[in-house]
């Protein structure tokens, strides 16, 4: 994984996970369960603190239909994905957040959950 | 009646039957259509302002509505088209700050109609409502947000460039409200001073962004430093007691001038919000007892001196704000 994040240009909605592509032609991708387990709003990101709660939310989040979300961007610095199950949608994925994900990093970089937007 | 096996409960029995509504569910269809009405106006009026920037902090008194005042006179002395909300209903001071004291809410064909400030920007203040500037207005919450709606509805704008919108202190319902009825706001911009009360309140306020869902376009330091200018022997050092029994020294020029930037609180607490949180810094405010002379007689610093040191700092802050917007305007991104 590149120390500076490239830009993102291309995101593409696939069945079960996005495909993105980055300025400097990396290709990765994020499965959908993936993204909504590391969701960054002030109610999930504390269940991945423990292991048992963290569990729990990746199971309730297999649990969901998964199905393609609408992609929001906001401002110029992150994306929030809207799903039209019941789960979760609203947190707001930073690129960085998006970027660790891809290349399979904990976006919490280890860190437990403390009240903060992300 | 009729025969019909079916019986029906009709709550006007007695009453003649086949004469339409009654008065109260005339009432209640007028109120329906009326709400319709009103939000359709305000997806209209969403379209017809380009830009909508709401101005917010989690303190009082750090600044929003010099602020707010400032951008929008900022843009419009760019030749834009400018707006201005007041939502404050406790304690609406744009107005005063827009040369519009005593104005009163213009009303015309049924539309709101916005009163004119200087360089033309457009103002919508709740203290157009009052009768007597010095009675606050206590207003339970669901008429308030009811008021709200209806200010935001109802206004006749016409076209703008920019519409900024500036908040009562701390993360109520107004934004919520505001946030629900207008759409594609752009994003909210964060004031703060320096100290660290009003730091841990942004931070607050930055979490609530996330929750309204409207993005932070960033964070602006206000109340930064302040500049004392004055004049010495030629090269001579010139040494100033700062605030904590600090001393600065500076050197006067060949003539003389000297000019020094007194820290009056803790500096760099904006930025350092904006880098715990990742969002952007948009710059710096300096501490200007004209701002407040603006608040008494109605001329904003950025009007009687276009060119002096304030009105560059808020020039640049339009600046970091434009490019937020702008960025995500033509975003490159392509979303399949
Ligand atoms: N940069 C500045 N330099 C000097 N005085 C300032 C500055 N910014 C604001 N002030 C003064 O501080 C006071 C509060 O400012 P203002 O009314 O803009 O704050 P506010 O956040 O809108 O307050 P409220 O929370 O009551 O709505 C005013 O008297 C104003 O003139
Ligand atoms: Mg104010």
């Amino acid at each position: 994984m590149a120390e500076i994040m490239p830009k993102l240009t291309r995101l593409e909605r696939r069945k079960s996970d996005l495909l993105l592509t980055y300025e400097s032609g990396d290709e990765l991708s994020v499965e959908y369960v993936d993204l909504r387990h590391a969701c960054p709003c002030a109610k999930c990101a504390p269940n991945r603190n423990e292991d048992q709660t963290s569990i729990d939310l990746r199971e309730s989040v297999e649990k969901l239909a998964n199905k393609k979300p609408k992609v929001v961007t906001i401002g110029n610095y992150a994306l929030s994905f809207e799903w039209e199950d019941q789960g979760c949608s609203s947190g707001i994925y930073r690129f960085e957040r998006i970027w660790a994900l891809a290349n399979n990093k904990d976006p919490d970089n280890g860190k437990p959950y403390v009240h903060g937007p992300w | 009646m009729s025969d019909s096996p079916v019986s029906v409960h009709n709550p006007n029995e007695g009453q003649p039957q086949d004469e339409g509504p009654s008065a109260a569910q005339q009432k209640q269809m007028e109120q329906a259509y009326a709400q319709m009405k009103r939000k359709m106006s305000m997806q209209e009026i969403g379209k017809k302002i380009k830009h909508k920037i709401m101005v917010l902090s989690g303190k009082g008194g750090v600044g929003k509505s010099t602020v707010s005042t400032g951008l929008a006179l900022s843009l419009a002395q760019q030749g834009h088209k400018v707006g201005i909300l007041d939502i404050d209903i406790t304690g609406p001071n744009v107005p005063k700050m827009m040369g519009l004291d005593g104005k009163r809410l213009h009303v015309e064909g049924g539309r709101i109609h916005p009163a004119q400030g200087h360089l033309g920007v457009k103002v919508i203040s709740m203290a157009f409502l009052l009768d007597d500037d010095d009675t606050p207005v206590v207003w339970r919450g669901p008429i308030k947000l009811g008021a709200i709606q209806q200010f935001i509805g109802d206004v006749e704008w016409g076209n703008l460039d920019y519409l900024v919108i500036d908040f009562p202190p701390g993360t109520s319902d107004e934004p919520l409200t505001v946030a629900q009825s207008l759409p594609d706001i752009d994003g909210m911009v964060i004031v703060t001073t320096p100290q660290d009360v009003a730091l841990m309140d942004s931070r607050k306020s930055i979490g609530f962004a996330e929750s309204l869902k409207v993005p932070v376009l960033g964070v602006v330091e206000n109340m930064s430093g302040y500049t004392i200018n004055g004049k010495s022997a030629p090269n001579s050092t010139v040494e100033i007691a700062g605030p904590g029994g600090k001393s600065i020294s500076t050197q006067a020029d060949d003539e003389g001038n000297f000019s020094v930037v007194v820290d009056i609180f803790k500096k760099g607490g904006g930025k350092n919000t904006a880098e715990e949180f990742s969002v952007p810094y948009l710059g710096a405010l300096p501490f200007d007892p004209g701002f407040v002379r603006g608040g008494d007689d109605g001329v904003h610093r950025i009007v009687s001196e276009p060119e002096g040191h304030s009105a560059k700092a808020f020039s640049e802050v339009v600046a970091a704000i434009q490019e937020q917007i702008g960025a995500s305007e033509s975003s490159s991104l392509e979303i399949i």
